[in-house]
């Protein structure tokens, strides 16, 4: 891996607060770090650690107070509301916990939503099956299972081929079967794709999956650890 | 897993599909919204194409039914000669005609007198210088006489301002009005001004039958016989003769049956207009009035040309006149095309109906625009989870507006579509035979104009899209993190209000309406605009019904009698016996302004009048009526300026009091200081007015004569055109009022769907529910009532001033008690029926919903 790879994201003395006065609360005190270019990397911590709100930052929908953030190169700070509009568009996946689906678009519109964003959209029907939701496709939202809806949700993320695949506890309202699909399915995404991967997640089983831990406490890195010894989404447990 | 990626092409927006699944969806709202503003498109496209049509073919008419620039009346037929010198359009030198006529006369004078002086002595020395000084005595004398009088009138007629000659062609159009009577008929009895046979002037276009060939054949107006049953065939009495219908037609000086053009309104109730061959002329026995058309030898360019074309012409013909050789020949009326209300109401009132259509569009279609915005911004709520990650993923700001603007712009155009082509089709042909009903129009061919599609199309459009643009635009400047957080309130949200210790279910209502404040606003808005609509289906046929049954209470005598001269032909002052019958004098000015210049009576009343009861007033002050007052606003202590019509003279009074008269729009003083004001000799009068019919009057001495019937014409005339329509309208009130209450309240039990979800989880029953949410809306539609009511009546009283301002006569605009409960109880029916569909709604509102929005 290049330098360049290796510094694929990288983030700088990042500070973010909110409220004023007394009621002002530090959320991150100031973080570095970087991410490498294909990495799946896990943002572990606990409730009000601030990992979401860093993922928010990261993914140009929140501001930081201070530092700053380089994606392969460009300098979010410097981006204005529409250049950030378009790095979403062009760089961008996001898988949240509520899977947000359009409710009248059926299974394969929805993700069409998402390939509609790129130039060059990954094939929709081969996606469809590595999602195994080939034979869903006609379906509407509220006629899948939780575990298919994030699939879909994934599907909407992906197919547009990001550099960058944010995932905000993508498995936080699924039960542990489904979990472990839907981890497994990301797992697959990340080598077949080979986007940079970067989850938030409270679960710290599912450190064991992830290239690079980054673990936050009180808007702090208490942790920041490359994992030598990742294990397969079939192999973990909680 | 094969590792191979392969690439697929880019989809079209797959929001687009969505718009189409929005609109199936919730189609009962959008069909509601897509047929109110076809049938207004429709209507309304179908008001402009008969407009532009009716316009195009009236306007077609002007040359080639040979229309008048102009008329004139005299008060008698004038000789060849005359009328050659007035076709010169030049100004006749009166100075010179004047003297060399008073010369003359003087010269025959002074020989009459000198002769009996000298009678043997004719040749004397003495004689000659007697003669030469006797004649430049009377020269100087006339010279200063006629200068004098001369410098007035110069001065009255602007004669010595710049006069440019006006040549015209002078056509002989004499009339006779005589009574016209329906065999068959007993009731029926009208007037019917008939003219002689027409070839080279204002022609007609026949709708019906034929022209007139025998003498006792004649044809009449179009209109005027729908509304008396007058069918082709019948045998008309006209004055004591009788003819026999031969034709109906549009005659093309008068698309409106207009009597007399200082008339407040058209009749085309009693007053007729009929043609006769020249034979049958002849048999008509009543006066003929010498009446002349007039076209210009060179048309004027534009309306200011005609206009000041016109007054050129005038002084002509004054000057003419003047030096004509028939003695005495006056100018009894002149009425130039651009002033004639005959050819230019039915015009005018066409082309408001268009502004006034298209204004009601506008408004309508803004109401629906912001119910369509209201409803968008209550799915943007609904949808924000989905907005905020189609943001996070990179869907512009405009992506988005242009999807959710899809639905309502899409429903426009399809409703601008069907709107047209029913407009083109049906709706023409309903507003066509509306006008036909009032006025004497000519036949019409269809125009098909591009300005209907663009009024009825891009107007809507734009105004969907701009109303529609400003409120999502506003909703989606919020960031993706807030739509993801369900965080759209703009201001930060208040502290809850703390209320009383009241029951739990008034509390409970309580929190309904203030959550729904904005949904509520939105109501009364609606409700207001439906009140608009509902204050002009009640409250014109009440104002109308009211000024027809109080007129006559309204009136100060109802009898007016304007005598054509105050001594018989042996000098003996023309009387009544009638009781109580009292003289008056009356003079006609005009109020002008650039809008509408309005024929104003003057009343001299005489001293301690029982029927106007005024005290006497300095020179210069006036009473004016309540009418007049109101119309114009003005107060005591004010000064109007009122003007001589065909003469440069203005005259200035202050308001001393406004009289309680309020059936017109008049002046009141004193016949004394009427007669001052007017240079009249002192004791002179024109007519008498009475409580009682006055009988013993000779009816060649009567000029004019004012009933209370005279003076309710305007109100049977509006009454005639529009009452019937505004019955249907008032049904469709109550439809627009359903629907907008419908998609309304409809808003505001979706916004609570979710808190009547979980009210069901909770237990609550579908009746308490209902009685949680229903009554602070029944309660607000209750109050919005009563304010909308206001404010409809506020907008109406408005409107109805803006039309009055451009007509003669003035009537307040009136809404009897009964009227403003009737315009309650049409939008609180409307509201109990929707009622019905909203207790249905709720009852429709499944438990599973709040629990899926848990999750």
């Amino acid at each position: 891996m290049s330098e360049k790879e290796r510094k694929f994201l990288e983030v700088r003395g990042l500070k973010k607060s909110f409220g004023s006065g007394e009621t002002k609360q530090e959320v991150l005190k100031g973080l570095d770090f970087t991410v490498g270019k294909g990495e799946f990397c896990v943002l572990l911590g606990p409730s009000g650690s601030g990992k979401s709100t860093l993922l928010n930052i990261l993914g140009g929908i929140d501001s930081a107070d201070a530092g700053e953030i380089i994606i392969n190169g460009d300098k979010l700070a410097e981006m204005n509301e529409k250049s950030l509009t378009r790095y979403r568009r062009k760089h961008l996946g996001y898988v949240f916990q509520m899977y947000n689906l359009i409710p009248n678009l059926n299974v394969k519109e929805n993700i069409e939503t998402g390939a509609y964003l790129s130039d060059k959209p990954l094939n929709i029907d081969e996606l469809l099956k590595i999602l195994g939701l080939y034979d869903h496709r006609h379906k509407l939202p509220n006629q899948l299972s939780g575990g298919q809806q994030q699939r879909v949700s994934i599907g909407r993320a992906i197919v547009k081929n990001p550099d960058i695949l944010l995932c905000d506890e993508p498995t936080g309202a699924l039960d542990y079967k489904t979990s472990k699909e839907i981890l497994q399915l990301i797992e697959e995404v990340n080598k077949k794709y080979g986007n940079t991967i970067i989850m938030v997640t409270h679960n710290e089983a599912i450190k064991q999956l992830a290239d690079h831990v980054i673990k936050l406490r009180d808007g702090k890195i208490r942790h920041d650890t490359i994992n030598k010894d990742k294990l397969t989404a079939t192999e973990i447990e909680w | 897993m094969d590792n191979k990626i392969s690439f697929g092409k880019r989809p079209k927006n797959p929001l687009n599909k969505r718009v189409w699944k929005d609109i199936l969806r919730d189609w009962k709202r959008y069909l509601m919204i897509c047929l109110m503003l076809i049938v207004t498109i429709g209507f309304v496209s179908g008001m402009y194409v008969a407009n532009n049509s009716m316009l195009y073919s009236m306007d077609k008419n002007v040359s080639e039914m040979k229309r008048e620039d102009g008329h004139f009346t005299l008060s008698e037929i004038a000789d060849n000669a005359t009328v050659k010198a007035i076709e010169t359009g030049e100004m006749a030198d009166v100075l010179a005609v004047y003297r060399e006529r008073a010369y003359n006369e003087a010269v025959v004078e002074i020989e009459k007198s000198l002769n009996e002086v000298f009678k043997n002595a004719k040749d004397s020395e003495e004689y000659k210088k007697a003669l030469s000084d006797a004649t430049e005595e009377a020269e100087k004398k006339i010279n200063e006489d006629i200068d004098e009088k001369y410098t007035e009138i110069e001065e009255r007629y602007e004669l010595n301002k710049k006069f440019e000659p006006v040549p015209v062609s002078v056509f002989e159009l004499l009339y006779k009005d005589t009574d016209e009577v329906l065999q068959s008929k007993i009731n029926y009895s009208g007037t019917i001004r008939v003219y002689s046979e027409r070839v080279d002037i204002d022609l007609y276009d026949i709708l019906k039958g034929r022209a007139p060939e025998k003498e006792n054949e004649i044809i009449i107006d179009r209109m005027h016989a729908e509304n008396s049953k007058i069918k082709i065939g019948d045998i008309l009495k006209v004055g004591n003769t009788d003819f026999e219908v031969v034709g109906l037609a549009a005659f093309s000086d008068y698309s409106a049956l207009y009597e007399n053009n200082s008339d407040i309104m058209f009749d085309a109730l009693t007053f007729d207009v009929g043609m006769t061959t020249n034979e049958g002329f002849e048999r008509i026995r009543a006066n003929t009035i010498a009446n002349y058309a007039f076209m210009y030898n060179v048309k004027p360019a534009d309306e200011f040309e005609e206009k000041e074309m016109s007054e050129h012409f005038l002084k002509s013909l004054i000057t003419q006149t003047a030096v004509s050789d028939i003695d005495n020949l006056e100018i009894k009326d002149y009425v130039p095309a651009y002033a004639n209300q005959a050819m230019n109401f039915a015009r005018d009132d066409i082309g408001k109906d268009k502004a006034m259509g298209g204004v009601l569009l506008y408004i309508l279609t803004a109401v629906l625009a912001f119910i369509f915005a209201v409803t968008i911004s209550t799915t943007l709520e609904q949808e924000a989870s989905v907005i905020g990650t189609l943001r996070a993923s990179g869907y512009t700001r405009c992506e988005l507006l242009r999807y959710y603007m899809g639905a309502p712009l899409l429903i426009v155009i399809i409703a601008s579509i069907i709107g047209n082509v029913l407009g083109y089709t049906v709706f023409k042909d309903i507003v066509a035979k509306m006008y036909y009903s009032s006025y004497s129009l000519p036949g019409f061919e269809t125009i098909w104009t591009p300005e209907a599609f663009i009024r009825t199309t891009l107007v809507p459009i734009v105004l969907m899209l701009v109303i529609n643009a400003f409120v999502i635009t506003k909703t989606l400047k919020l960031s993706p993190l807030r739509f993801l957080r369900h965080d759209l309130k703009r201001n930060k949200r208040k502290k809850a209000m703390r209320l009383p210790k009241w029951k739990f279910l008034q509390r409970f209502r309580i929190r309904v309406f203030l959550q729904n404040i904005p949904n509520y606003i939105m109501l009364l808005i609606g409700i207001s605009f439906v009140m608009l609509l509902i204050s002009m289906a009640v409250g014109m046929p009440e104002t109308l019904s009211y000024y027809q049954e109080k007129m006559c209470d309204m009136t100060f005598a109802s009898e007016q009698i304007i005598l054509s001269s105050t001594e018989d032909e042996y000098g003996n002052l023309i009387s009544t016996e009638t009781d109580g019958a009292e003289r008056f004098s009356i003079n006609s000015l005009e109020r002008k302004s650039d809008s509408y210049n309005e024929e104003i009576p003057v009343y001299g009343i005489e001293s301690g009048s029982r029927y106007v009861n005024i005290s006497p007033t300095d020179y210069g002050s006036v009473y004016i009526s309540k009418a007049f007052a109101e119309k114009y606003n003005v107060h005591p202590g004010e000064t109007i300026i009122l003007s001589e019509k065909y003469e440069h003279k203005d005259y200035r009074w202050t308001v001393y009091d406004i009289y309680d008269y309020s059936a017109g729009v008049a002046v009141f003083m004193e016949n004394g200081q009427f007669n001052m004001e007017f240079n009249k000799k002192d004791g002179e009068f024109s007519g008498y007015m009475s409580d009682k019919q006055i009988n013993d009057i000779d009816t060649k001495y009567i000029a004019k004569e004012i009933t209370t019937q005279d003076m309710i014409k305007v109100a049977d005339q509006l009454d005639h055109s529009m009452g019937a329509y505004m019955q249907y309208f008032q049904y469709v009130c109550f439809i627009v009022a359903t629907i907008i209450l419908y998609l309304l309240t409809k808003i505001i039990i979706e916004k609570n769907e979710n808190s009547i979800s979980m009210t069901k989880i909770l237990g609550y029953e579908n009746v308490e529910i209902a009685s949680l949410y229903l009554i602070p809306t029944a309660i607000v539609v209750l109050f919005s009532e009563f304010i909308a009511i206001y404010i409809g009546y506020k907008l109406m009283q408005f409107f109805w001033e803006l039309i009055m301002m451009k007509m003669s006569g003035w009537f307040a605009f009136i809404m009897p008690l009964s009227g403003f409960v009737k315009e309650f109880i049409l939008v609180f029916a409307a509201y109990l029926v929707i009622t019905v569909f909203d207790f249905i709604r709720i009852r429709k509102i499944p438990k599973v919903l709040a629990l899926k929005k848990m999750e």
